[in-house]
């Protein structure tokens, strides 16, 4: 399995240790893990970074994870990088809203790693 | 939508539903099996106790109050980090913990899936304090216990439009 790059979005810092947490324990090997508290950071990783894949928390202070990612698609940054929105909120609605701002998945916290292993994998080539 | 939700408050109030998501939270998370604990051990010296806001049609609140150990214990045990003091990390890993059983809950009831958001978490740390809300539509506590450790989730509600 390739190694990939990978940002992870969230304004809680325990969040964060847990997502890596649970993309290692798929199977992924992980090249270089950026992490971001807040949506602003996440752009300005992306503009200077490369990765291959964004995890991003939605209920997050000052910019969301929805505003978060319209601002990456507006600014063409990582066009073609999957991004999966991880939230508490898991109505129809918030999935819609997700899908419709650009995110190709979608985890509802507290999530296994068989749910992770089922949505994140094949968005990099490694299901 | 006001008649529908009164009509659902049998259904908010139901302590099967806090249970459940209290069992999937701690269960996921933590691999905890947590029970009701009819005696809880919550009178340690210092108390750490997660809010998470509950607004839209239904407003109130979910709260997670640990005595300062368990509450290390808990975010050691998401983190696989050890705490001896109450930083910055227990705190925020204890609001990430009130957070998930809140929205754990939310999404238990169709009716407030898409009309009650949540507020992101406040911690409050400290010594021999109490939350009151006045007159509330309901309110659900709950005390479990695993692990050896006890701590307590109430779902309070104070408003529905």
């Amino acid at each position: 399995m390739a190694e990939i790059r990978v940002l992870i979005v969230d304004d809680s810092s325990v969040m964060r240790k847990i997502v890596e947490r649970a993309l290692r324990q798929t199977g992924l090997q992980l090249a270089r893990v950026y992490e971001a508290s807040t949506g602003t950071e996440g752009l300005d990783v992306l503009a200077a970074s490369p990765v291959d894949l964004v995890l991003t928390d939605i209920n997050m202070p000052a910019m969301d994870g929805l505003e978060f990612l319209r601002q990456l698609r507006e600014r063409n940054l990582a066009p073609r990088v999957p991004v999966v929105m991880i939230t508490t909120e898991s109505s129809e609605e918030h999935v819609k809203q997700a899908i419709v701002a650009g995110a190709q998945a979608y985890l509802r916290k507290p999530f296994t790693t068989e749910q992770v292993k089922e949505r994140v994998l094949p968005l990099v080539g490694a299901a | 939508m006001a008649a529908s939700l009164r009509q659902s408050i049998e259904r908010f109030s139901d302590p099967c539903s806090l249970d459940a998501s209290v069992e999937e939270v701690f269960g996921t998370v933590l691999g905890w099996d947590c029970q009701l604990d009819p005696e809880p051990n919550l009178r340690e010296e210092e108390a750490v106790t997660a809010v998470v806001g509950l607004g839209g049609v239904l407003s109130g609140a979910c709260i997670l109050r640990a005595g300062g150990g368990a509450a290390r214990m808990m975010v050691a045990r998401m983190t696989g980090m050890e705490f001896t003091e109450i930083d910055e990390t227990v705190q925020d890993g204890m609001g990430e913990l009130c957070n998930m059983v809140a929205g754990t809950w939310k999404s238990r009831q169709p009716e407030l899936a898409a009309g009650c958001g949540l507020s992101v978490p406040a911690v409050i740390t400290g010594r021999a304090y109490n939350l009151h809300v006045h007159a509330p539509e309901f309110e659900l506590r709950h005390a479990y216990c695993a692990e050896g450790v006890s701590f307590a989730v109430t779902i309070v509600c104070d408003g529905l439009r």
